[in-house]
């Protein structure tokens, strides 16, 4: 045999780095988990020997995760940055990978040409692109890694039993367990324990002539033999396992984790989630899936029996939710738990060898042969060429996936930000990010202020978060109900969290901040909108954690480092000049159990021949299906869906284009009536369903009903509407419906509008505010407040008065008690103004708004509800309140332009017409609507959403539809407990309005003969989206 | 007895022994060290250096505690075995009692107190409060000044330290002498009639504090006129009027804030209150309503919520046209509206609504609303959703409304 430097694997190793070196610079960023293990990186690089980290969750413990490429991040870092760290550890892991690839294909295959083709292969196999390029799961990679680097020393240690590679085995195994857990875990059950097998196999093979000899009892009285060996290995592992990340399972234990399931595309039917299916199976998969059958065939052959059985299990498992195979396997709970992505990347990982055999044997060896001598060599050649083709398509796909469909958002500039939390002690207080992806860990990495949201939600102590199915608060859109109440909850009751500013890079989420009561602080050169909440107090200076005991600190922070030193140390010969030049004078045993690659079986030739055919088909079916789904023109409805899913992803061009082109509706004229309409439905809604229904249908018209459900960040709109189509040259066209034909009378008006300006600090200090600046909190008054009992949920209404000559701010805190036991509290969310002018009213309602789903036998809503609502769970009725006022200067979001023009009341419902008489173009009108009985004394509040803004001087139409509210437990007026900026209302009253006309406040009350009230009263909110 | 040298000898041995022990036995008792107070000052200026002699009999190694309201601290003296220490600034800076306990080897050696007190001689500063910094006109809201005189280090002086407070008002100019008390000297300063700023300042000796100033914001809005602005007295749904206030002033006669919201109640002919609103500036307030699109006549009151509200002003508009055309074409499924024509027969402005309602049997099953253009609006009543059958068509624009029964769509 041949004992020089293998060729195959140098190229391997060179490619391998130049190739994933240097596009990792281009993807690794924009990964899923890379800038989160940077951000772990940057925790141990500052704190090496202290597990708490206040930066994310109100404070979590860095010990859910193994440490060792966090730390060997933060060690980097200090070389060249965490930057520097985390490209370092990855070329490290690519290196590791390649090496770590091909000795485990020599243990597999025994033979070095093979062992090198596999190499050569992994380099560009489409999991391992997928999981540095996409995922960006370098501890995943690594600890793989390490682990195909102690196979071949388990080999040994079991079958020669010198104890030199016992500690071989064992030193490595150590470095996978503290850089991912998971891996040593199921790498025991689907890599080692079929190598135990195998060894077996091979060990009793020694003792007859060939593998078909090797019977049961064979097999049994060899494991008898090796037994010793097995067990010593099998316990010093666990031991290891237990030892070197003791501390995580200490944690694990005191911290169980009660994060409920969060969903993940790997659990999904990957044939009704199309998408999922491309990213955890087929990308996976890739070429392997064409030579499936020959993997199958070999990896049940007698020697690799195990393999073939954990590589089948590792199959199913892999296919997540679309069979019920890998629930039934695993339980409810595993399931729920794991991704399952990472089966299918072992299963794939293990075929790689099997792959590089058959790249062997095509291209040198007996296949070539075999196929030369069937079909001839311009066959082989076209074959040959077919699967490169394939191959490198694949690499193509998926090394541009993240260019074409990009995971992340736009990369965005943070030093803006960070300038901005550095600057006025903007530090001492929490903020949240949102709409930044992943990249908000490389935001926290850089700052010293804390969020309350995070990237790691295993370690999340806060029961809002852990109850909720919700990745993170700062994508929460893409979460439904759960992502958007988890977010309102934060955002309603920030003082509990010391959450004071907001970055939004994602105008979605701007309505929810406005009508929660956030007000714009401004933009940065970012173009990151900053918004703050008045009102919410600093961060205490000592902040809670939860201790450790010392021990615990030096064994997280020494063993790790620990392991990757021993193990360097005696293995460093083994991984570099046992891997790239063979010192030795002998090879290792097993280079013994290799087979002669002498003729191919035909069976399988065939096989693998109709395999191919039939993969051929279902592909071009696939395509098919993905042809007549996307050919936009081809029926009515196809173009009806294609015509919203343009205008739902803002493509007005495109739109256009499915217009009829014979309408005289010109391209100008439609961009400029896209132009001018705003508002929850055309600015903050996201199209989540649509059905359309062919109502009538000749051949070249049609009409259609289209039902369309759209996602806004503050309720779920479901809106039909009806089209005309035609048919033109073979393709279906909408007919262009009406545009607002309103003309406002005047061309050119003016406006005089009160504004204001708070200087804040007029002395550029960076010591506390003068005293002088700060400004006297505007004095309100609560006209009234009570508790009422609404189908089940406990609520205070009332209403509120700014009595001072400024515009106040004003935060409701309502807080109910039972005897003098706190049952809740909470702050008035959107059924009040916030922004209030001098002697501006409003209603209020404070809903006391549980945490969802706590109780796990609760059953979630399947769909999208943004406005879903958890009411508290009371065992006791409330049977008094107090209520905490504050108010604040507020200089901006005070438009009131905005007047009820016309009204009609019908027996059920309420319509009219908005007019906006000022200079804004509002975008989201809020009606609030207070109920009132027959005393005139308030007895509920409501609110609508109207889903069209409106210009100035414009109309708008809106139909409101009466509660019934003849079930309502109305409550006393009490303002004994009821307090403004700390002092008593009643003592407010008395001293600043002694005179009060309450007969005012019944001028603006209709007349109603409703269910259960008597009169309504109408008021308006609006939220500006770009003030000018 | 004869006195013999012989037997004066033997006694003298003694005494001179029994001296001799006896001067040992004293002078063993006078080895206890002793030390008293020499400095004779216990009063002392805030500032100065503070040095506390003591008369040790031995020289040894003492050690003094000194103990005051800003903390305690052990110091050794100026030089070794010496008895002269120097209190150190941090407590010399500071009025008040300290006490000290000198020591040695935790032997107590004498103990005593000394009185620092404000530093008159050096330049004094102010610190001064003011707040609210806004009240309210009227004489009954007050802000309050507190001035706390202290000398360089920051100790307040003596009681009954005089402070001069001056404030100006307008045209007033107030001065007041007050005398400091329990280390403060503080004044209420009741607001005036007159809204407008006040500005205060205080002064102890030379020594003036910067400017302070206090915002007297108006009190609340006594009632008011409105009166109403309109392009014509047209139902043509597209004019604005506007709703004036006069001048909002408080019950002395000052104009209320910038800013203050007041609602326009506007009560139709059906009974239903409509709502616009309008923030002054200078005391007047604008708001806009759009002209009705039909004869309506409209009560108009406003408010400053709880305060203040203005006459009820009655304002009517009149109907634009009596009848306008209605066409069907295509078999009933083409209904043409118009063209409607506004007062003086021109074409109404674009944007009139015209609201079409269906009914099949006695029941509405469709209301249509649609806008003119160019005075005409157009109807489709589709086949998908109309089936062939006899329909009810009621039409209203501009407050004119039409009945067309039984109309046959095919």
């Amino acid at each position: 045999m041949d004992k020089s430097t293998n060729k195959y694997l140098i190229s391997a190793l060179l490619v391998g780095v130049i190739f994933h070196g240097t596009s990792i610079f281009f993807t690794l960023e924009s990964t899923y988990d890379a800038l989160i293990h940077l951000f772990f990186g940057n925790h141990y690089a500052n704190n090496w020997f202290e597990p708490w980290n206040y930066s994310w969750y109100t404070g979590f413990t860095v010990m859910g995760y193994p440490p060792l490429v966090h730390q060997s991040i933060g060690l980097l870092s200090y070389i060249g940055g965490l930057k520097f760290g985390l490209f370092t550890v990855a070329i490290i892991g690519i290196i590791l990978f390649i090496t770590g690839i091909y000795r485990f294909a020599l243990v597999l295959t025994s033979n070095r040409n093979v062992a090198g083709y596999t190499a050569i292969f992994a380099v560009f196999s489409s999991t391992f692109i997928e999981t540095l390029h996409v995922f960006g799961q370098l501890p995943s990679i690594i600890g793989l890694s390490i682990l195909l680097h102690a196979l071949p020393e388990i080999y040994l240690w079991i079958k020669v039993g010198k104890y030199k590679y016992l500690v071989n085995a064992l030193s490595l195994l150590a470095v996978t367990v503290t850089s991912h857990h998971v891996t040593p875990i199921f790498g025991m059950v689907f890599f080692i324990f079929p190598l135990i097998g195998m060894i077996i196999m091979d060990a009793s093979r020694e003792q007859v002539n060939s593998y078909k000899e090797v019977r049961f009892l064979l097999f049994f009285k060899t494991f008898l033999s090796l037994f010793k060996r097995i067990v010593s290995f099998g316990l010093g592992s666990l031991l290891l396992i237990i030892i070197c990340i003791l501390p995580y399972w200490i944690n694990t234990k005191n911290n169980p984790i009660t994060q409920v399931p969060i969903p993940h595309g790997s659990r999904d039917n990957f044939f009704e989630v199309t998408s999922s299916g491309l990213v955890f199976f087929l990308i996976p998969w890739g070429i392997l899936l064409f030579i499936l059958p020959y993997v199958w065939y070999r990896f049940y052959s007698k020697r690799y029996l195990f393999f073939g059985l954990s590589f089948t299990l590792l199959t199913i498992l892999g296919t997540g939710g679309t069979t019920p195979i890998p629930r039934m396997m695993l339980g409810e709970n595993a399931f729920n738990i794991l991704t399952l992505d990472r089966f299918t990347l072992w299963a794939s990982i293990m075929a790689l060898p099997i792959f590089g055999e058959f790249g062997y044997r095509f291209i040198e060896g007996d296949l070539k042969k075999s196929i030369q001598d069937r079909y001839g060599g311009v066959y082989r050649r076209i074959l040959g060429g077919l699967f490169m083709g394939t191959f490198v398509f694949i690499v193509f796909f998926t090394m541009s996936l993240g260019y074409f469909r990009p995971f992340q958002p736009q990369k965005i500039k943070m030093l803006p930000i960070l300038n901005f939390l550095q600057q006025d002690q903007h530090d001492h207080w929490r903020y949240l990010p949102l709409g930044f992806g992943d990249q908000m860990a490389w935001l926290s990495a850089q700052t010293n202020a804390m969020t309350v949201d995070g990237n790691y939600h295993s370690a999340r102590r806060l029961p809002e978060l852990t109850t909720r199915a919700v990745e993170r608060l700062e994508n929460s859109k893409f979460r439904g109900v759960e992502g958007i109440g988890s977010l309102q909850q934060f955002l309603t009751v920030p003082e509990k969290y010391n959450l004071k500013y907001v970055f939004s890079n994602d105008k979605f989420y701007d309505p929810i901040l406005y009508f929660c009561g956030w007000q714009r602080l401004r933009q940065l050169e970012n173009g990151i909108m900053v918004w703050e909440k008045l009102n919410v107090p600093p961060l205490s200076s000592i902040l809670p954690k939860e201790d450790v005991p010392m021990f615990q600190k030096l064994m997280w922070g020494l063993i790790p480092v620990g392991t990757v030193l021993f193990a360097f140390i005696i293995n460093i010969q083994l991984i570099w000049i046992h891997g790239l030049k063979s010192k030795q004078k002998s090879f290792p045993v097993y280079f013994k159990f290799g087979i002669p690659y002498e003729g191919f079986h035909k069976g399988i030739l065939k096989i693998s021949h109709l395999w191919g055919g039939v993969m051929i088909i279902v592909f071009g079916i696939g395509f098919y299906k993905l042809y007549i789904k996307n050919a936009k023109q081809i029926s009515p409805v196809n173009v009806t869906e294609s015509y919203y899913d343009a205008l739902d992803f803002k493509e007005f061009e495109r739109a256009y284009s499915y217009l009829d082109p014979s309408s005289d509706k010109t391209k100008d004229q439609f961009m400029l009536e896209i132009a001018v309409t705003d508002g929850l439905l055309s600015s903050y809604a996201k199209l989540d369903e649509i059905k359309v229904n062919i109502t009538d249908k000749t051949d070249s018209t049609a009409k259609v009903k289209a039902l369309t459900s759209w996602i806004t960040p503050l309720e779920k709109i479901d809106k039909t509407f009806y089209h005309e189509l035609v048919k033109k040259n073979k393709k279906w066209f909408v007919k262009p419906s009406l545009y607002d034909l309103d003309i406002p009378p005047d061309q050119l008006f003016v406006e005089n509008t009160a504004e204001y300006h708070n200087h804040g600090r007029r002395r550029i200090s960076s010591e506390q505010t003068y005293h002088e600046d700060v400004l006297k909190q505007p004095v309100l008054e609560v006209l009234s407040a009570k508790i009422v009992t609404y189908e089940g949920r406990h609520v205070i209404i009332g209403e509120l008065q700014n009595i001072d000559n400024v515009p106040a701010d004003v935060v409701i805190t309502g807080t109910l008690y039972e005897n003098d036991i706190l049952l809740a509290r909470y702050n008035a969310k959107h059924q009040m103004k916030h922004k209030l002018m001098p002697k501006e009213t409003t209603s209020f309602r404070v809903n006391f708004e549980g945490i969802a789903w706590v109780d796990q036998k609760e059953r979630k809503p399947e769909t999208f509800n943004p406005d879903e609502f958890t009411p508290m769970d009371f065992e006791d009725k409330p049977n008094t309140f107090d209520l905490q006022c504050a108010g604040n200067v507020a200089t901006v979001d005070l438009y009131k332009g905005v007047a009820i023009n016309e009204l009609s009341v019908q027996k059920d419902h309420v319509e009219g017409v908005l007019f906006n008489s000022g200079l804004q173009e509002v975008t989201i009108p809020l009606l609030l609507i207070s109920y009132y009985d027959e005393n005139k004394e308030l007895i509920w509040v409501d609110h609508q959403y109207l889903p069209e803004g409106i210009r100035p001087q414009r109309k708008q139409y809106f139909d409101y539809r009466f509660l019934n509210l003849s079930e309502i437990e109305k409550g006393e007026n009490n303002l004994k407990n009821v307090f403004v900026n700390g002092l008593s209302n009643t003592v407010i009253s008395d001293k600043v309005v002694p005179e009060r006309k309450y007969d005012h406040q019944f001028a603006s009350m209709i007349p109603v003969d409703g269910k259960g009230f008597s009169y309504i009263k109408l008021e308006i909110n609006t939220y500006i989206g770009a003030p000018k | 007895m004869k006195v013999k040298l012989r037997h004066i000898t033997p006694l003298l041995i003694v005494l001179v022994l029994c001296i001799s022990i006896a001067f040992t036995a004293v002078l063993e008792k006078t080895e206890e060290v002793s030390a008293a107070l020499i400095t004779k000052k216990t009063m002392f200026n805030a500032g100065s250096i503070i040095m506390l002699k003591f008369k040790l009999n031995i020289p040894s190694e003492t050690q003094l505690f000194v103990h005051s309201s800003y903390g305690s601290t052990v110091i050794n003296p100026d030089t070794h075995q010496g008895s002269q220490f120097t209190i150190p600034s941090f407590i010399a800076n500071k009025k008040g009692i300290v006490t000290y306990t000198l020591f040695y080897q935790s032997k107590i050696l004498t103990q005593g107190e000394i009185q620092i007190t404000s530093n008159e001689t050096t330049q004094i500063y102010l610190e001064s409060y003011i707040g609210p910094p806004s009240i309210i006109a009227g004489g009954k809201d007050y802000t309050m000044h507190v001035v706390v005189p202290t000398d360089a280090y920051d100790n307040p002086l003596p009681d009954s330290t005089a402070i001069v407070m001056k404030h100006q008002f307008l045209e007033t100019e107030k001065e007041r002498i007050i005398y400091s008390k329990d280390m403060i000297g503080w004044t209420n300063i009741f607001s005036y009639n007159p809204s407008g700023r006040l500005l205060l300042f205080s002064k102890v000796n030379k020594k003036v504090s910067k400017e302070f100033s206090v915002d007297v914001f108006p009190a609340l809005p006594e009632n008011f006129q409105i009166r109403s602005k309109r392009k014509h007295m047209y139902a043509d749904g597209n004019q604005i009027t506007q709703f004036i206030t006069s001048e909002i002033k408080d019950e002395y006669d000052n104009v209320i804030s910038d800013g203050t919201l007041v609602d326009f109640v506007i009560k139709d002919t059906k009974g239903v209150m409509l709502h616009t609103q309008g923030s002054t500036i200078n005391g007047q307030a604008i708001a806009k309503m759009l002209h009705p699109d039909k004869k309506e006549t409209w009560e108009v009151k406003a408010y400053v919520q709880g305060m203040a509200e203005s006459n009820t002003l009655s304002i009517t508009y009149t109907q634009v046209l009596e009848d306008f055309n209605v066409q069907f074409n295509n078999n009933n499924r083409e209904i043409i509206i118009g063209p409607l024509q506004s007062f003086m027969e021109q074409l109404i402005p674009d944007g009139a609504m015209v609201r079409m309602d269906i009914f099949k049997e006695q029941k509405k099953i469709d209301t249509k609303i649609k806008t003119t253009s160019e005075g005409i609006v157009r109807f489709l009543l589709q086949e998908g959703f109309y089936p062939s059958g006899s329909y009810d068509i009621q039409i209203k624009a501009l407050g004119v409304q039409k009945e067309y029964k039984k109309t046959i769509l095919q």
